[in-house]
């Protein structure tokens, strides 16, 4: 035992006296005498870090009253008289760890009986006392005032390291403060707390809110805008209303505040959301951050990395292999790479034991991550100068200067090396032992046993687990087992038990040995470093035996284990992280299409035996025989079609987190541009339809829907950048029966409105307000801004902010729309109040009021032959989009399913079938028809020079079933062409093997697995509400 | 609600228009049809060719050289330029069960439980379902209503769709039991941990030993002696035994598709037909070594895992087809009703994806009619089979040139008219169209 003698009576002190040992006096009264101690202790000669990167050898650490007193090199640290001094030689001290993400001594929250849809809508918080309206957003909940020392769960912190933590219920929207806590348990609350309020949280879940609203991540995200601007009214005009939450919200402005996220494109929206608000968020994630590492990046946040690494996955069966997403493959095989390249790419982070199913996990997984590259400089800045500083505690913890908190760690080596033990932690002067030096008795020895021929015994293994080898002179080396306490051991080996391994250096055999196990018992001698004692052979002959070490051998073994472990081998990034991604985006280089067949949707009509030249994104020129510049490339188009890139005006593919916010009747503050979801494989099938462009539309649950996204499908670039950049503002709208909610079943009869008359007052009565809201605006915007400091204003309402954008026509409808009663409503209303409604989309009755939507402007975007599936479509007919051409209203086709978007060119040519139109008009249908309603058509939708080179090139005419795309370029990109698709495929095929191989020998080797379960395939549809997608029957 | 309607309709110039068109009478005067392209059905092609039926069946199908009949008598039909086709048949569909998806009232298509191999479909099959012209206007002339559920779902019955009542409708009643075999991939919601896993598969088995229980007990059930007391459950099982009724097995996934084969033979089920199969590219070699025939679900259909190749579904059939295995195309799922209309075109997005024309049109005619077993009447276009056809102004598999310019059903010339036609007119008629 490496134990020092100065620690056997602190130890057995600390075990008989118990708890409060060293607190100091407080305001608590005390049973029993007091029992002040100075609480002054030495550290001598210890390997010291006084913070993250400085080291400090033969270093003294004095403490006193729990604080640090002196750290530094011997020579420079004088020990105070009455000190209790440990020498720690050969060990190592480390700052206290520091987690800026638990829940410690917090109680859980408990969801409220949910008010699910079965139970009808809830529309109100069910939370008592003058706080805010929505029950996810409770920023006035205080860790403080409920924190209660846990000993469990500090142990459990406490055997990892840490030595103070945030403590926080991660519970809501906004979820309140956290208090900054030290792990120490021998003290009351109002003792290990180092702050009361150190940091806020925040989240897009609403946890366990039962209140409807939101029901999306768009309306999350716009329920923290609208209550940041709230704060903002509230404290300007605070007679108002008393609002507990918002006053809340008011003061922790300034604190640091924590935004839990589920992924990587989630991080990204919530540092806009900060950005709006004045905040930068520090971000805790999903441990995928490397895979969008340079828009993270960017955002400027800290993040806080959790070491859940997932297990590998049963991958032996074929088919149920093909079942595991690609993503979830490669993440298993970089996921711990994750902190190594966030730390080489410079980007700042803590560590944290959250997410961990099993704590214990958590050093075996740093150590992990260290072998992908986390230096232990990194690692260590990670836990303890990082979260530090992120709380404002810099001068507290996370390092070991004097008035500091004596937080620190006592380890047997280096901390992250694969044989360091963490002895005691430290927590405010307090020591917690974690655990004893094990004796090492690791080495080379020679054996001897009676009168057997000397041997070889190798004690391998770790420390505190010792494993027995036993190398007769020849043979097979033979596993035994040996235990060793307080230097008595046993050892039991039977000769059988061989293991395949070299043959030993020399000589006799073993086989004088009688059969069966072999037992010795015997004692560990220091000096000599000895083994040795009395056994029994099996057949009862008794033996002496003795093992002595050989020092050289166990040198050289020692240094062959030590050597440096590669790193381990990931796979390359992909953009986005999904099957079909690449490495990077197909480049724009000048690329001339000859002699194809043009449909140039233009007043030219189609142009035969014809090139187009694309150049820097856009069509650059169109004609005969085209010289091509310098390094572009020719595509052969002889007996090819070349088309415009198909624009799908009503799409729900690439959105993330619900479709729907259809809580309320009004929902125009929320916006699809916030959750655009850029790894949606259905981006890159709408590409290999020819489908270049698509309006990601809200749903169709209420009168006033969100905002739209107009994206291009720009497979692999982030959301931000998906988005057409200058196009104009559009917004949903809908009537009939998702509105009134006819096929909710029969709770949900209770939300506004539930007839078709109801809905017409929805409109009425939202564009009434909108208009009072712009006037008192108007009023307010024109005072000066000291005036404007003391006049209460009206409440910024984004809600309203949309509306009025709609009457000042800054931004246009696209109205969810069936029957003709309800399409001449909303048309009259339009009058009325002054607003145009610029399409109506699905219109399937159109054709009834075609001249009355001539007459407004209304543009139509219809499905080809949908009908039967509700009542509202019984009058449906495939003639509607003809019909409404010929009476001069601009028409599109449109999708609303991501199977029929990657066939709009053949939905469009059912309007030949049906109604008649010209093969040229069918495909102006789906090309600059829907541009032109959505305002795009300057840039897209046809076929001319100067337009951005968004072109299909077709294996057959367009409109026939037997064409498919061969080519598809967006911004002169070949985002999709039938040869690269074959390359992709190729490459999924070849990483999923590579994987499926790693995970086979992961498994063998003895790793966790987990079953395959299947990613959910659904889709969003009109009516989804909620934010988990319907399975497609 | 419909009478009103009818009334107010008959005093507009439309009345003749109806909505749902009136049957038409059984053919009293043959037919002849000459100078279009025969599609035989059989991957026969006859260019200028000349077919002549009578009391429903053709007297004759061929080369205009080949026909010796006396034309006097014949009711005439020049169709040079056109191309005639058999009758489409959409099989596993729940056509004439529902009208409105969303209207609870008149959807019929899944009964109660799990166990009801006792139901049938033709009873509920409603022969003046507003739907019915609007598919049989594209060539789809036949159809199998099929009834929908959890495991034994009930029986199907193949029909025609120009009738008065289902008993009229009826080209084969009863045609086989449909088992939708229970899914062996699952799905786990963001809440829930492995052990959701294992409680599902616990459940599937036990829904397996039921079925296994059932099926043990129903072959038995046939050699019991007379005065049984009746099951009505076991009786309607038999014909799955002695392979007068078709197991027709819904199954989706690749190793669900060998495990259902392998449980219906094991069974001793005569006739058996995979269903859906979307990942039959699974196990191509299993079926084709089983004789297993296929109908392959919606070819319109999104890969089923995000890696698939984007054309899977689309390039299944070619797939069976290259294998050697015998499949049918089938139109089912959301919207399936309404949207059988558009059989046709996914025959024709499987030529784009690797079929032959005619290979594609056998995929949607004589191959559907073999498994269901109504080849010697339907199908092809064969002297003697019935005079069941459709005449397109173009190629039928493509929606740019599809043109239904006539129809027959067992030789009756039917109305191309519908509610949408009606309507179509209607409005045009009001925009000076």
């Amino acid at each position: 035992m490496k134990i020092s003698t100065q620690q056997l009576p602190l130890a057995a002190l600390l075990a008989l006296l118990g708890h409060g040992v060293a607190a100091q006096p407080g305001t608590y009264p005390r049973n029993g005498v007091a029992d002040q101690r100075p609480g002054v202790f030495a550290f001598t000669h210890a390997t010291l870090f006084t913070d993250y990167k400085t080291q400090i050898n033969d270093a003294t650490l004095v403490i006193r009253d729990g604080k640090v007193v002196a750290a530094g090199p011997a020579g420079a640290v004088k020990i105070p008289a009455g000190a209790v001094v440990q020498d720690v030689r050969g060990k190592f001290i480390y700052p206290g760890f520091v987690d800026v993400y638990t829940s410690y001594g917090v109680p859980e929250t408990k969801a409220p009986e949910r008010q699910g849809r079965r139970q009808g809508p809830q529309f109100d918080s069910q939370k008592t006392g003058a706080y805010n309206w929505n029950q996810a957003v409770h920023p006035e909940v205080n860790a403080a005032e409920m924190f209660k020392v846990n000993n469990d769960q500090a142990t459990a912190y406490r055997a990892l390291g840490f030595g103070a933590v945030l403590t926080q219920q991660a519970d809501g929207i906004m979820r309140g403060t956290g208090a900054l806590v030290s792990l120490n348990t021998n003290r009351r609350e109002n003792e290990v707390m180092l702050l009361e309020k150190a940091a806020t949280g925040l989240s897009f879940d609403k946890g366990t809110s039962t209140q409807d609203y939101p029901s999306s991540l768009m309306g999350s995200i716009a329920l923290l805008r609208q209550t940041y601007l709230d704060a903002q009214w509230n404290q300007r005009a605070p007679r108002r209303e008393q609002n507990l939450s918002l006053q809340a919200l008011t003061q922790q402005k300034a604190l640091p505040a924590i935004f839990q996220v589920s992924d990587k494109l989630s991080a990204l929206r919530a540092d806009k959301v900060g950005d709006e608000a004045g905040q930068q968020y520090i971000i805790k994630g999903r441990g995928d951050e490397y895979q969008r590492l340079n828009d993270l990046k960017a955002t400027g946040a800290t993040f806080v990395l959790a070491l859940n690494f997932p297990d590998a996955y049963n991958v032996e069966d074929v088919y149920d292999a093909l079942r595991i997403p690609l993503e979830d493959l490669k993440h298993w095989e970089m996921a711990p790479a994750n902190p190594a390249r966030l730390s080489q790419a410079g980007v700042p982070f803590a560590l944290t034991a959250a997410d961990l199913k099993d704590k214990k996990k958590f050093l075996p997984n740093l150590r992990k991550a260290a072998t992908y590259g986390l230096t232990e400089t990194a690692a260590l800045r990670a836990l303890t100068e990082t979260p530090a500083r992120l709380l404002r505690a810099q001068d507290r913890i996370g390092a070991l200067r004097p008035g500091m908190e004596a937080n620190f760690v006592v380890c047997s080596a280096r901390f992250l090396a694969d044989d360091n033990v963490l002895l005691d932690n430290w927590v405010q002067g307090e020591r917690y032992q974690l655990s004893t030096v094990p004796a090492d008795y690791r080495g080379v020895y020679t054996l001897k046993i009676g009168d057997q021929p000397e041997g070889r015994f190798l004690i391998q293994g770790k420390p505190e687990a010792p494993e027995l080898k036993i190398v007769p002179t020849a043979g097979d080396t033979i596993k035994g087992s040996l235990t060793v306490s307080s230097d008595l051991a046993t050892v039991v080996f039977n000769p059988k038990d061989k293991q395949k391994g070299k043959a030993p250096k020399a000589a006799p055999d073993n086989s004088t040995l009688p059969a069966g196990s072999v037992r010795l018992s015997g004692y560990y001698t220091q000096e000599g470093r000895v083994f040795q004692g009395d056994g029994l052979l099996a057949d009862g002959t008794p033996v002496k035996w003795r093992a002595a070490r050989l020092e050289e051998a166990t040198r050289i073994a020692k240094r062959d284990s030590a050597k440096a472990k590669p790193v381990p081998v990931v796979g390359s990034l992909i953009f986005p992280f999904a099957a079909y991604g690449r490495s990077a985006m197909p480049g724009q280089e000048p690329t001339l299409i000859k002699n194809a067949t043009v449909w140039t949707s233009e007043a030219a009509g189609n142009l035969e035996n014809t090139d187009v030249l694309l150049i820097n994104g856009k069509i650059s020129k169109i004609g005969k025989n085209l010289a091509l510049p310098k390094g572009g490339r020719t595509i052969d188009g002889t007996g090819k079609h070349l088309s415009p890139g198909i624009i799908d005006e009503h799409s729900h593919i690439a959105v993330a987190g619900g479709v729907n916010e259809g809580t309320q009747a009004v929902t125009s503050e929320v916006r699809v541009s916030d959750v655009v979801d850029n790894e949606d494989v259905g981006i890159y099938r709408d590409l290999a339809g020819g489908v270049v462009a698509a309006q990601l539309l809200h749903g169709s649950a209420n009168p006033i829907g969100g905002q739209s996204a107009l994206i291009k499908m720009r497979w692999g670039a982030t959301p931000e950048d998906m988005k057409i950049a200058g196009a104009p503002g559009f917004i949903k709208f809908a009537l009939g029966e998702n509105v009134k909610q006819s096929n909710w079943g029969e709770q949900n009869v209770l939300r506004f409105p539930q007839t078709r008359m109801g809905t017409e007052q929805v409109f009425v009565d939202a564009f009434s307000r909108a208009k009072e809201y712009e006037k008192e605006m108007a009023a307010y915007n024109k005072l000066g801004k000291g005036k404007q400091k003391t006049t209460e204003g009206p409440r910024r309402d984004l809600e309203l902010d949309a509306l009025v954008e709609i009457l000042n026509r800054q931004r246009f409808i696209t109205c969810h729309s069936y029957v003709q009663s309800e399409i001449n409503m909303l048309l009259s209303v339009a009058d009325r109040m002054g607003f145009k409604v610029n399409t109506f989309t699905h219109i399937l009755e159109g054709y009834k009021v075609a001249d009355k939507m001539k007459a407004h402007g209304a543009n139509a975007s219809t499905f080809s032959d949908w009908w039967a599936y509700k009542n509202e479509v019984r009058d449906a007919i495939p003639y509607n989009a003809a019909i409404m051409t010929r009476a001069g209203v601009n028409v599109a086709i449109n999708s609303d399913d991501a199977e029929m978007s990657r066939r709009l060119n053949q939905e469009a040519a059912k309007t030949v079938k049906y109604g008649g139109l010209t093969e040229a008009e069918a495909l102006r249908l789906v090309t600059i028809n829907p541009a032109k309603m959505l305002h795009l058509d300057a840039n897209m939708g046809s076929i001319k020079e100067g337009k951005d080179a968004d072109v299909v090139l077709w294996t057959d005419n367009p409109l026939s079933i037997y064409a498919k795309p061969e080519y598809t370029f967006v911004d002169g990109r070949e985002m999709f062409s039938l040869t690269a698709d074959a390359a992709l495929r190729a490459d999924i095929q070849k990483e999923r093997q590579r994987i499926v191989q790693a995970m086979l020998l992961a498994k063998k080797g003895g790793a966790a697995t987990q079953a395959a379960s299947d990613k959910p395939q659904g889709l969003w549809h009109c009516d989804t509400m909620g934010q988990e997608k319907e399975l497609a029957k | 609600m419909r009478v009103i309607l009818t009334l107010a309709l008959a005093s507009t110039a439309f009345a003749a228009l109806a909505q749902v068109p009136m049957p038409t009478p059984a053919q009293t005067k043959p037919v002849l049809i000459t100078g279009a392209t025969l599609h035989v059905g059989n991957g026969t092609v006859v260019p200028n060719a000349t077919v002549a039926f009578d009391k429903g069946r053709l007297t004759y199908a061929g080369p205009a050289a080949g026909f010796t009949q006396d034309r006097a008598g014949f009711d005439a039909i020049e169709a040079t330029g056109q191309h005639l086709y058999p009758g489409l048949i959409v099989p596993n569909t729940t056509l004439g069960l529902t009208e409105v998806e969303s209207i609870r009232a008149t959807v019929d298509d899944e009964e109660v439980g799990t166990l009801n191999p006792n139901v049938r479909a033709i009873v509920a099959y409603n022969t003046d379902s507003d739907i019915l012209p609007t598919v049989r206007t594209n060539g789809v002339l036949l159809a199998q209503t099929t009834p929908r559920g959890a495991l034994l779902a009930g029986q199907s019955s193949v029909v025609q769709l120009d009738a008065w009542n289902w008993q009229d409708a009826v080209v084969r009643a009863d045609d086989g039991q449909h088992l939708t075999w229970p899914q062996m991939v699952f799905r786990l919601n963001p809440s829930e941990d492995a052990t959701a896993l294992d409680r599902r598969q616990k459940a599937r088995e036990t829904q397996l030993r039921n079925l296994e229980q059932l099926f043990g007990e129903a072959s038995a059930y046939r050699q019991q002696p007379a005065g049984r007391p009746e099951n009505l459950r076991l009786a309607s099982l038999a014909g799955i035994f002695d392979g007068s009724k078709t197991l027709y097995l819904h199954a989706d996934y690749g190793k669900e598709i060998i495990e259902s084969v392998r449980f219906a033979r094991r069974m001793g089920v005569k006739k058996v037909s995979v269903v859906g199969a979307r990942d039959a590219w699974m196990a191509l070699d299993f079926l084709k070594q089983n004789d297993v025939s296929v109908v392959v679900s919606r070819v319109h259909a999104l890969p089923r895992r995000d890696a698939d190749d984007y054309d899977q579904p689309y390039k299944l059939p070619a797939q069976l087809q290259a294998a050697g295995i015998r499949f049918c195309l089938d139109y089912q799922g959301d919207q399936e009703t309404s949207g059988s209309r558009n059989l046709a075109f996914v025959a024709g997005t499987a030529v784009a994806f690797g079929l032959t024309k005619e290979q594609a049109l056998t995929a949607v005619t004589l191959s559907t009619a073999q498994i269901m077993g109504i080849d010697k009447d339907y199908g092809t276009l064969e002297t003697g089979k019935s005079a069941t056809l459709v005449l397109s102004k173009g190629d039928l598999l493509d929606m740019r040139t599809n043109a239904v310019s006539r129809a027959f059903i067992d030789g009756r010339g039917i109305s191309l008219e519908s509610k949408q036609t009606y309507l179509e007119k209607k409005f045009r008629s009001k925009y000076g169209q």
